[in-house]
């Protein structure tokens, strides 16, 4: 990767990249752009137009206005569907995030989601209560199911030391058969093979609410996660558990000698991961969707590894990444249908920006390097 | 009883070859939790080779096969590559590294297999088909009572496993290259001090990993899925990383712990069947090798040591 | 063709941020002990390491045996016969001293004329001969792990010569031995010179090259001060070059006023990972205004005992009593509270969350209580003043202050701020665990002070060393342990230094009873 040393390249990138108090979001920065490049030279060799089909993504996410609309439909409810699919990726991201303050990799916020999305779509979607009641019942079952199988994990940790690494995929495929189990046994729907729909009390999407002359869903989540994020600033910045849990993650060693109940402090930091893990999971499966597709694991969960690594681990980072990342995902749809590239191709340039992200620290490592040479 | 040695065996053999890969990269001291990846990669890439080559071959002839199982062991490798880039050049952190990896494989594939389908086949689908590989029965030695089952419908690739097993069960533990791999994964700095350069023993331990799992993913695609697609991405590859820890990353042992995810998998389906439950208690069944992973870590990972310098980023400077 | 081996002519080395030699030029003659003396940081590792083929010097040109030579590798180095042993080991904990001598140059046999595999029946004669020639016997087929610090640097040492090394390069290699040991070390490398061996020997203690260097380069910050023979040079000399200045050697002490107990330990049994007892059934006491030294070579026993009081490992058996209370089952946090003050052996792992900032470490013991946090959220303005003041009170220096990350301070700075940390609290006890390793002799004279003005306010001190010196110059009582096992407790005026050697050995004693 960029050899010419003394080129004008290398200058402009000292120029961006090379100062210090910038480089936590401008080597984020110009590893997406270097990402895009790359994505926009593979659209190109396949014969479409990189720019169109980029700003095909923008319009599918309701970022841009659209050539045309079906009736009811237009940018904002476009934007509100956005909101809806980004909603339960805040979430997912929060999980990890808190796990890797941790010292931990959250690598099951997939199978937490499912668990949590299962189990509030039994107790409170098939049931027949108030919204008024529903709705704070999901969220809480949806929190409380993610706690505990994040606890869970913790404590084998904290107890037989078990990697988390190896028990968080081991528990993402118990609860996908488990679940498809359930689902396939007591709760299919004939006609979709998946689980019945939810009902509209427990779900929190509004759908198809009439505003003006428009139909259009709206994620109550959003606020929730904005919340989320506020609290997991809060905790981590300001809070006794917050210092404890960065001190873990640091250093196990010295948070240990500090007095610190390590074991207590990973467990609670899991319970914390797992339970945001969950708030993705209802708004996923109870917000953004109304039913669960059996033997299926989102990808979600994995994304948003990436999603917390792009937003430099920082509740604030993560929602620009976290949009970046949507709007791929969501747009790609459209951007199919519009410019005739392959929707699978959004997954792959998010996969190539997740490549260039884990160099960052390379490229950090580099461009002080050449800062010191000069 | 035979049933369940049969499918037992030819579950765990392709799970052995790839936590054998596993075991090449973690001794030498790198993080691999790019297995799953890796062998969707291979396969793949094996897959795409014979669909491109099928129309040469009479429809029984086993070459397109071995020619897959090639490319596959060959595209395997090659994917590998980044995860060693990522992880020997740019010093980046082994775990992100895997877990890139595989949602890049697995986004990759997906797109160039409907690209590919829908560009030069002209259709519109999200898999290659390529049917299921033939089996044989070695004479004789499947006569002998309980045991036979193992010589009996056999695929090939369990035999070409089972020798490239051999292969690399004497490189590790009994060659210059192998002493050398294992020291890498303690003590890397002994390693070069003695003279030898620990990225290069690095970086074909990890193309060796890459190599092997794309050989395991395309023997699953010849056997249970019958086709290539993304349905190859559900989960050999982490089960392998678990039967290797489980293994305490040693040859032997990881063979045992495959065989017993094997034989409980095949052990259960027959169960499902003798008992003539519905179909959707095979899920329950898929839990079993995870469950008994889980458990069995309860008891012994107290016991279990990974190799010392398992995923520190080497580097030559720091002393 | 002059009559030196080895030419190192005007060697510039730099790191960012850091000259680490600068136009330094050592000429070594064939067969001789050559000495590089200096401190921590003074450039000798970095100046060997170069001659060694682990880093190419950006200025300067070697000369090996009359040829200009440009190292490149460590391989390359060998194949020049030149050898070093390095300060940290570099050998393969679960490998065998056979297999981690023939690393690299593994004898190869072949099975049925094919298959090519490593003789290891071969290689462990071939051992075992080496060994018995230089008279450095080791078992060949033992794990590394299962054999001590000073059969392991025989093997680094029979590493070298398996490679016919000419040229053979120790790295403060007596930093972790016994005194017997040194002794034993320093005829071993005798022997070397007097096989015709050429020996560099980088070091930072001034006897022993009095006792076999025959001259002496001084390096000082990156440069080469001066070169002595050491015959005719007295160590006082020596040591002021090298630090620059006048040091003194001896440390002022008043004489010890003690109080009441303070720290009780009682029949104290400590099981390490393996179940093995590491810690037999250990008994003292230190009172107020006490400095009580354990003195011991490395791995008896003396830091699981020190984890065991600050409450890091459970103990097996016995009781720990701290002021009247027993506080065996007391948790880490409980026993800090209750007055005990810990600085660990490991500074970077255990004393330190090297990420964190300085702020944030100096509070690292007190950051849950108030006015560091209320109600369970944090008050970072006063992290902020209390590590200003301890930054001030112990002048510890770093690039931002208080916002500093503490793995970018120096060893020594680092140190300091643990030792600010722990003496602020105020404990009763003070549990220091080698505090001057690896620094250099102005931070050793620092730290020692500070250790004189804690027992001086009347404050209970628990010091392990290592170090014979330190251990007679601070000791009001030592106690010695040997293989997890207490060997002799007595008044440090009443013990010789040698004494104390041999019961480190646990051969202490005997022409007592004889």
């Amino acid at each position: 990767m960029k050899k010419n040393k003394n080129g004008i390249i290398h200058k402009v990138i000292l120029q961006t990249i090379g100062h210090e108090k910038r480089q936590h979001y401008m080597i984020p920065v110009f590893t997406i752009l270097l990402s895009l490049i790359f994505g926009a030279i593979v659209i190109a060799l396949l014969g479409s137009n990189p720019f169109k089909a980029y700003y095909n993504l923008l319009q599918g996410s309701g970022l841009a206005p659209k050539a045309s609309y079906a009736g009811h439909k237009g940018i904002i409810t476009d934007f509100t569907s956005f909101l809806n699919a980004l909603t339960p990726m805040l979430f997912a991201a929060l999980a990890v995030l808190i796990a890797l303050k941790a010292g931990l990799f959250n690598i099951g916020v997939s199978g937490q989601m499912l668990a949590a999305g299962f189990t509030a779509t039994v107790l409170i979607g098939y049931s027949t209560l108030p919204a008024i009641v529903a709705k704070p019942l999901v969220v809480l079952i949806g929190f409380v199911i993610g706690a505990l199988a994040g606890a869970v994990v913790g404590f084998l940790k904290h107890r037989f030391n078990i990697n988390e690494v190896v028990s968080t995929i081991m528990f993402n495929y118990i609860f996908q058969y488990v679940v498809s189990f359930l689902i396939n046994t007591f709760y299919v729907d004939p006609v979709s093979r998946q689980s019945k729909n939810v009902g509209a009390s427990g779900r929190l999407t509004l759908v198809d609410v009439v505003i003006g002359d428009y139909k259009m869903d709206i994620p109550l989540g959003i606020l929730l996660a904005a919340v989320g994020i506020a609290v997991t600033a809060f905790i981590m910045n300001k809070t006794i558990l917050g210092f404890e849990i960065k001190a873990v993650g640091s250093s196990m060693r010295a948070a240990e000698y500090a007095g610190i109940q390590v074991g207590r402090t990973r467990v609670l930091a899991m319970m914390l991961s797992g339970g945001f893990a969950g708030l993705a999971g209802v708004t996923y499966y109870m917000g953004y969707f109304a039913s669960i597709q059996p033997k299926v694991l989102v990808s979600t969960g994995y994304d948003a590894i990436a999603v917390a690594l792009l937003g430099n681990s920082s509740p604030i980072g993560i929602i620009f990444s976290s949009f970046l990342i949507t709007v791929i995902s969501k747009g790609s749809t459209y951007m199919n249908s519009a410019s005739g590239v392959q929707a699978e191709i959004a997954s792959a340039i998010t996969g190539i920006i997740l490549l260039f992200s884990a160099c960052g620290a390379y490229v950090k490592y580099k461009v002080n390097r050449w800062k010191e040479d000069n | 009883m035979n049933t369940i040695i049969i499918d037992g065996l030819s579950f765990a053999l392709p799970l052995f070859i790839m936590a054998i890969g596993g075991i090449y990269c973690e001794r030498s001291g790198i993080t691999n939790l790019a297995i799953e990846g890796l062998q969707g990669f291979g396969a793949f890439c094996g897959a795409l080779f014979a669909v491109c080559i099928a129309q040469y071959f009479a429809g029984n002839s086993p070459i397109p096969f071995y020619l897959a199982m090639l490319f596959a062991f060959l595209g395997g490798m090659l994917f590998s590559l980044l995860h060693a880039m990522l992880c020997i050049k740019f010093k980046a952190n082994q775990v992100i590294s895997g877990v890139v990896i595989n949602i890049l494989a697995m986004a990759l594939t997906e797109f160039m297999t409907k690209q590919i389908n829908a560009s030069i086949f002209g259709a519109a689908s999200n898999k290659f088909v390529l049917g299921v590989s033939a089996r044989i029965t070695v004479p004789v030695l499947s006569q002998i009572p309980v045991l036979g089952a193992v010589f009996t419908n056999l695929y090939p690739f369990e035999i070409v496993i089972a020798v490239i097993a051999v292969i690399a069960w004497y490189v590790l533990y009994k060659t210059r290259f192998g002493l050398h791999l294992r020291a890498c994964g303690d003590n890397p700095h002994a390693v070069d001090a003695a003279g030898i350069e620990v990225s290069r023993v690095r970086l074909i331990a990890v193309m060796a990993s890459g190599a092997l799992s794309g050989l395991g993913g395309i023997c699953f695609a010849y056997s249970i899925s019958a086709n290539f697609s993304s349905n190859i991405y559900s989960g050999y590859g982490y089960l392998a990383i678990a039967a290797l820890i489980f293994g305490n990353w040693k040859i032997m042992p990881t063979l045992g712990a495959c065989l017993l995810f094997g034989f409980a998998r095949s052990g259960g389906y027959e169960l499902v069947k003798i008992l003539e439950m519905p179909s959707s208690y095979q899920d329950l069944v898929m839990v079993l090798p995870y469950v008994l992973t889980l458990l069995m870590l309860i008891f012994f990972s107290k016991k279990n040591h990974s190799p010392k310098a398992l995923g520190e980023i080497y580097d030559k400077g720091a002393r | 063709m002059s009559d030196y081996i080895i030419e190192m002519n005007h060697i510039t080395k730099r790191f960012p941020g850091i000259v680490a030699n600068d136009d330094v030029s050592i000429q070594v003659k064939k067969g001789e002990i050559y000495a590089l003396l200096g401190e921590n940081g003074a450039g000798k590792s970095t100046l060997m390491s170069m001659l060694f083929g682990m880093y190419e010097p950006d200025e300067g040109e070697i000369i090996i045996r009359g040829d200009k030579v440009k190292i490149q590798s460590p391989n390359h180095a060998t194949k020049l016969n030149i050898g070093m042993v390095h300060q940290h080991f570099k050998l393969v904990s679960n490998y065998t001293i056979a297999e981690n001598i023939i690393m690299g140059m593994e004898p190869v046999k072949k099975t049925l004329g094919l298959f090519k595999s490593v003789d290891l029946k071969k290689a462990n004669e071939d051992i075992l001969a080496l060994s018995r020639k230089f008279g450095l016997e080791v078992d060949p087929t033992k794990v590394i792990e299962q054999v001590n610090v000073s059969m392991q640097q025989r093997v680094e040492i029979l590493k070298m010569l398996y490679r016919e090394a000419e040229i053979l390069i120790f790295d403060e290699p007596t930093a972790v031995l016994t005194p017997q040991e040194i002794e034993f070390l320093l005829e071993i490398i005798r022997s070397l010179r007097d096989d015709g061996k050429t020996i560099i020997l980088i070091t930072h203690k001034l006897e022993e090259i009095k006792k076999i260097a025959d001259r002496c380069a001084i390096l000082c910050r990156g440069r080469l001060i001066d070169v002595l023979d050491v015959a005719s040079t007295d160590t006082k000399t020596m040591a002021n070059l090298m630090v620059g200045r006048e040091v003194s050697f001896t440390v002022d002490k008043p004489a010890p006023k003690y109080g009441k107990e303070v720290l009780r330990v009682e029949h104290l049994t400590v099981r390490n990972e393996d179940k093995y007892e590491v810690v037999k059934d250990v008994s003292f006491s230190v009172r107020e205004g006490e400095i009580f030294v354990v003195a011991g070579v490395s791995g008896n026993g003396q830091i699981e005992l020190a984890d065991a009081i600050a409450g890091l490992i459970k103990p097996s058996g016995g009781t720990v009593t701290l002021n009247g209370a027993d506080i065996t089952s007391y948790s880490i946090r409980k026993r800090n509270l209750a007055g005990i003050s810990y600085i660990p052996e490991d500074r970077h792992n255990v004393g330190l969350v090297m990420d964190f900032t300085l702020a944030d470490n100096l509070a690292l013991k007190n950051y849950f209580e108030e006015p560091f946090s209320r109600k369970g959220v944090i008050h970072n303005e006063e992290f902020t003043s209390y590590g200003d003041k301890l930054i001030d009170k112990f002048d510890i220096r770093s690039s931002q202050g208080n916002d500093t990350i503490v793995r970018s301070m120096s060893g020594g700075n680092q140190q300091k701020a643990i030792i600010a940390r722990e003496i602020e609290l105020g404990s009763s006890l003070t549990i220091f665990v080698q505090p001057t390793r690896g620094l250099d002799i102005g931070a050793i004279e620092n730290i020692h002070k500070q250790i004189i003005g804690e027992r001086s306010k009347g404050k209970a001190i628990l010091l392990i060393s290592l170090e014979l010196d330190e251990v007679m110059n601070l000791a009001d009582t030592i106690g010695v342990i040997y293989n997890g096992e207490i060997q002799k407790i007595a008044d440090a005026r009443e013990l010789t230094p040698t004494q104390v050697g041999e019961f480190m050995m646990g051969v202490g004693g005997r022409h007592e009873k004889e």
